[in-house]
């Protein structure tokens, strides 16, 4: 096999996806219908059938957004934390390398400078 | 990995399945545990973005789950799900119409390096290959991250083998062309 | 350039000279010539966050959630030249001046002069926190690396010569259990 193989192994190697992402598999597959609150409970009562569109919607479109935001503040939390953790790997696997790379240097010359 | 514990992995695997299907979630727990890394992985060297690879690795388990009553065997689960993994990275690219798309040309040549491990090689090559056509890029990641032979990869992306073959030399002389040129002529 | 005879690999505990590690900045304006440049700059709240997100079931990763938990900040930049003389001996000399002050002492200067690969390793000791810093130069490549807190070498070290370089398949093992498919069409051949 050749150097550019091997390197193409090693660059696709596979990659642990976050800690939690088979509890959020899981939690999607468990993800119950949303429960409706007590006032939209009532107003279906009170109101005529056409007019509860009208109503389902204006209160879709306040709660949406908000869950929206909400969620997407996770989300971005979540992206900052793994592209840090992916700038972690990299820095400490740079340093890594550096290091044992002279380490290897060192141990070869000293046993060079021994057979002498 | 002796015979045997392969036999013991397969057949608690196979366990897991059977349990799944009857609605047992720790086991399809178990499933999506031992699987994740595969399947997250095809879809982020495909897609070079972590948040679309795990959403769209979710999205492959999930259904995974709905599917469960038509998988066979161990084996044939890996095989569904790097078919239905590879088949949602296409489709992503494909509906992302204003990615900005990056050419291979367009991506820098990585400089000359010596021949340990490199992270800086390491992402550069993995740049590069983000950087190929769909079907190749699939092709070389089922090639070298699952070390799938040419057969097995016509078998997955549903492509003929003579399309396969054809795709892997030509990416690999893509990529052999661009390091070659700083790193000199590579050994064969 | 001595090269020493051995390099000796244990925890360090030591006093940091400056809160923020080496003064890199006026490497900056060598992102510009340079092919590749990588820069990362974790410390604090950042690399906390960093730590929560490394998976204790990954290998890799659990060696350095451990490797980190005595960490205070890890800094490096590393610069990849198409041509050489892009970057100035100056540059380094910056660098290493800083590491001149009290408590930086240098352990391992490894010199080639057949390819002008040049690498030098300091730590300090002395205190309650510890200091790593990592220069490697060749005609083509400058990289700078610079660990505050408590770092394990050969840990680090160790990290950095096992990063699952895969092994030399000359042909496919012929018992790959994942061969074996459902009823397919035939490939064409």
């Amino acid at each position: 096999m050749s150097y550019l193989e091997d390197d193409l192994k090693l660059a696709l190697q596979r990659a642990e996806p976050s800690g939690d992402f088979t509890e959020r598999v899981l939690a999607r597959l468990n993800a119950p219908p949303r429960k409706r609150a007590w006032w939209e409970e009532l107003a279906v009562l009170f109101q005529p059938p056409r007019v509860q569109w009208v109503a389902l919607t204006v209160v879709a479109s306040v709660v949406i957004p908000i869950a929206g935001i909400q969620y997407h503040k996770e989300q971005r939390l979540r992206a900052q934390g793994e592209m840090a953790k992916q700038e972690l790997v990299f820095a400490m696997r740079m340093a890594g390398s550096k290091l044992h790379k002279v380490q290897q240097k060192v141990l070869g010359m000293s046993q060079t400078e021994n057979r002498l | 990995m002796t015979v045997s514990s392969a036999e013991g992995t397969a057949v608690r695997v196979q366990e897991d399945l059977e349990r799944s299907d009857e609605g047992n979630l720790p086991a399809f727990a178990e499933i999506v545990r031992e699987h994740q890394a595969m399947v997250f992985s095809l879809a982020y060297y495909f897609l070079r973005d972590r948040g679309l690879a795990e959403e769209l690795a979710q999205e492959v388990f999930l259904e995974l789950h709905r599917s469960l009553a038509s998988i066979q065997s161990p084996a044939h689960l890996v095989f569904w799900l790097r078919k239905v993994a590879s088949r949602r990275c296409i489709d992503q690219t494909r509906r992302r119409l204003f990615w900005p798309k990056l050419r291979l040309e367009d991506v820098p040549e990585p400089a000359a390096r010596t021949r340990e491990a490199d992270p800086l090689l390491t992402r550069a090559l993995a740049r590069l290959v983000a950087s190929l056509p769909e079907k190749p890029r699939m092709v070389v990641i089922l090639r070298f991250q699952e070390d799938l032979d040419p057969s097995e990869i016509a078998d997955v992306l549903d492509m003929p083998l003579s399309t396969v073959k054809s795709h892997l030399q030509r990416s690999l002389a893509m990529l052999r062309d661009k390091l070659a040129r700083t790193v000199g002529e590579i050994a064969i | 350039m001595k090269i020493l005879c051995s390099l000796t690999l244990f925890t360090m505990m030591a006093a940091a000279a400056f809160g923020q590690g080496l003064d890199l900045k006026h490497l900056d304006r060598l992102a510009a010539k340079a092919n590749d440049t990588a820069d990362v700059t974790l410390d604090g709240s950042l690399l906390k966050l960093a730590a929560k997100f490394l998976s204790a079931s990954d290998p890799d990763e659990a060696k350095i959630k451990k490797l980190v938990s005595g960490l205070k900040g890890i800094y490096v930049k590393s610069f990849e030249f198409e041509k050489e003389g892009e970057y100035a001996e100056s540059d380094v000399a910056a660098i290493r001046s800083q590491l001149k002050s009290p408590g930086w002492s240098r352990i391992v200067g490894v010199h080639s002069k057949k390819d002008g690969e040049n690498a030098e390793i300091y730590i300090k000791t002395g205190g309650a926190d510890g200091g790593l810093a990592i220069i490697c130069t060749n005609p083509t490549e400058l990289t700078i690396v610079s660990i505050l807190g408590k770092i394990d070498l050969d840990e680090l070290s160790d990290l950095g010569g096992n990063l699952g370089v895969p092994k030399l398949d000359l042909e496919k093992s012929p018992d790959k259990s994942d061969k074996s498919q459902p009823p397919k069409k035939k490939e064409d051949e």
